[in-house]
């Protein structure tokens, strides 16, 4: 090995010149792949921030309106989800796959008041203790609503850290409000837990027992969403055929038309996450061709000046065969000095990449835009992993052998005469 | 017997076809110092060429220290020519970029021997050719009698069977060709090695003790030299 190391030292000694350059084409071929690869994560992480706000296994079913005459009743006839829908999920044939089922109902327009700082036009958002997984809820002080919250009807409230902050004028020691009160209209509720709210957007929900707002407003069995989570899924077809026995079930018990696809709206995130992954998927793909095209040109200089090397060392090559010199010899020879000149110019392109990619995330990466309304990151921690590291050395290598192996079997083909000949 | 040579043909085909050997038999024993004498386009070289395993033939057959050399795949004869045969060339074909003793020691580099090893191999021959000094010297650091005596030590050091020196002197003013021949002649009657040199000279040729002279691809005639008195340097030749 050592020996090998040496021979090739001693050849790229020789043409240090022309060996920068042709590195410096692999350099450049690897840096433009680590730089797209890392503002295409950058890109994507922008773009999904909003996706991690709810577990992908999950759907959540809305009334709707018939689209189609069914059973004797007009078309347009609008359908409202009741407690007993939710009843439908606890039974087979879903009771097998369902997790968790969360009702939900939503009341807008009060007014928050705090002491003398107050918040108008606020939603009161009744819910149950599994949505707190379902929808990602992150608390920062507190803690959400439990059974005995849903149980004894207690009028508590979760507020979210933008509230809490105006409360306490700025400051943001969240615990300090829990077990204070808080005056909703005209209702007055404690604050058990103070969540995270989504900046630049307007995630400004107030959580409060299902069962404590049913009760205040007298309201009857109506809900305006049902969520529940569910397992057991990994395919397209198989979460397509899930949503239709969901769908079917509601429109039946709802006296639609099964296959009515309005009169209940079901989001099904598992759906979404699945063509979300697809399209990242091909992105990524497309990122790396590019990447890799890119380093083709690289490879090509490469191949081009381990030729010219080749025909340059016949002589060389002639006298290593006539004192015995096996053909795998100078094939080995030559594929290693391809190997290590694009591995060691490809690290350096990869590093140079690295920085490139951090360069870009301390100013691109930390600019928001204005975009319908709200302002979001351009780019979002715009790097490449480990696996990716890794992935471009296996690039590297592979790339080297391939560069190196048309030069090499050219050299092993020398013949001693032929080359000992031409002096 | 160590080389044997029966009815040897080749032909070269570029184009036409050029018959340049045309059944060579030849018998040189261990321990001989033959030379091999003949105008160019004799057929000289090639037969060094077949002798050497760096070329193959049409017709015949070359046994080699009892092992048959025929269609042998390039591992095989790179492997025989690296344990019988050493070389010695008329342009010494030393490696430019490598000292005097990396030069030396690349033969046994290819049988796999150990740098230590490798590395003492090389100086104790370098020392026998007093060039201990020069070991760490490129080759365009020395002189033409210098380098050939660098390249004799290349081809001693995997105590091959036979030593082919091509043209030895060629490159060489006539008294460091005195001084290389001198050095054959005594590796020959000391060490035992056999030795055949390829030449066209005559001065050269009678330091052998035998001078297979070829002409037209054909034996001419075999000459017994033991009495060195066929043709001396500078007298009767066209030594330089």
């Amino acid at each position: 090995m050592r020996d090998l190391l040496q021979e090739i030292w001693e050849s790229l000694r020789r043409n240090k010149v022309r060996t920068c350059l042709t590195g410096l084409a692999v350099a450049w071929g690897i840096f433009m792949l680590i730089v797209l690869l890392g503002a295409g994560n950058g890109l994507l992480n922008a773009f999904m921030n909003d996706s991690d706000n709810f577990a992908s296994n999950t759907m959540k079913v809305y009334g709707g309106y018939t689209s189609k005459p069914y059973d004797g009743l007009k078309q347009d006839r609008r359908i409202r989800i009741t407690d007993k829908d939710a009843g439908l999920l606890r039974q087979p044939p879903f009771s097998e796959k369902v997790d968790v089922i969360s009702e939900t109902l939503v009341r807008s327009g009060y007014t928050m008041t705090y002491g003398r700082r107050y918040f108008t036009n606020v939603s009161l958002n009744a819910t149950f203790p599994g949505d707190a997984e379902m929808n990602r809820v992150q608390m920062v002080a507190g803690r959400f609503i439990n059974d005995k919250d849903i149980q004894d009807k207690r009028k508590v409230i979760i507020i979210t850290h933008l509230h809490a902050k105006n409360f306490l004028a700025g400051g943001t020691d969240y615990d300090r409000l829990v077990g204070d009160k808080v005056k909703v209209g005209d209702l007055s509720f404690t604050i058990i837990g103070v969540r995270h709210g989504e900046e630049n957007t307007d995630d400004r929900e107030l959580y409060v027992p299902y069962t404590t707002l049913k009760s205040i407003f007298g309201l009857n069995d109506e809900v305006d969403a049902i969520t529940f989570s569910f397992h057991g899924l990994t395919t397209q077809a198989e979460s397509d055929a899930f949503e239709n026995q969901v769908r079917t079930a509601f429109n039946t018990a709802h006296r639609a038309a099964p296959d009515d696809s309005r009169a209940v709206w079901i989001w099904n995130r598992f759906s979404q996450n699945l063509q979300m992954e697809k399209g990242t998927g091909i992105l990524m793909t497309a990122l790396w061709i590019i990447g890799l095209f890119t380093l083709v040109s690289g490879i090509v200089g490469v191949s081009n000046i381990m030729l010219i090397t080749v025909k340059e060392r016949t002589h060389e090559f002639g006298i290593r065969k006539a004192l015995g010199a096996k053909p795998g010899n100078i094939l080995k020879l030559i594929v290693a000095e391809s190997v290590l000149i694009t591995a060691f110019f490809g690290y350096i392109g990869m590093l140079l990449g690295m920085v490139a990619c951090e360069i870009l995330d301390a100013t691109v990466g930390q600019s928001k835009v204005e975009l319908f309304g709200q302002s979001i990151k351009m780019l979002d921690n715009p790097t490449v992993g480990l696996g990716t590291a890794l992935g471009a050395t296996v690039v590297l290598i592979v790339a080297g052998t391939i560069a190196g192996i048309f030069p090499a079997r050219q050299a092993a083909k020398v013949k001693p005469i032929e080359a000992l000949r031409a002096e | 017997m160590l080389i044997e040579l029966k009815n040897i043909h080749k032909t070269y085909d570029n184009g036409q076809p050029l018959h340049v050997l045309k059944g060579i038999d030849l018998q040189i024993e261990k321990g001989e110092f033959v030379s091999i004498m003949g105008a160019s386009g004799s057929g000289k070289s090639t037969l060094l060429n077949i002798l050497g395993i760096l070329d193959n033939y049409d017709e015949g057959e070359y046994h080699l220290a009892g092992k048959l050399i025929k269609n042998l795949s390039e591992r095989e004869g790179a492997t025989y020519r690296n344990q019988m045969i050493g070389f010695v060339f008329q342009s010494f074909n030393l490696i430019g970029f490598k000292t005097a003793v990396e030069n030396v020691e690349l033969p046994l580099f290819y049988q796999g021997v150990n740098r230590h090893r490798r590395h003492e191999a090389a100086m104790a021959y370098l020392e026998k050719m007093g060039l201990t000094g020069w070991a760490g010297h490129y080759p365009n650091e020395m002189s033409g009698g210098q380098k050939q005596r660098v390249a004799i030590a290349r081809a001693l050091i995997t105590h091959p069977e036979i030593i082919l020196a091509d043209e030895p002197t060629g490159a060489l003013d006539s008294k460091t060709s005195v001084e290389v021949m001198d050095l054959l002649t005594r590796l020959n009657r000391e060490d035992g090695v056999t030795i055949i040199v390829v030449t066209h000279e005559s001065g050269v040729a009678n330091c052998a003790d035998k001078i297979v002279h070829i002409k037209d691809g054909l034996i001419e005639k075999i000459e017994d030299n033991r009495a060195h008195h066929s043709s001396v340097f500078g007298t009767d030749t066209i030594m330089k």
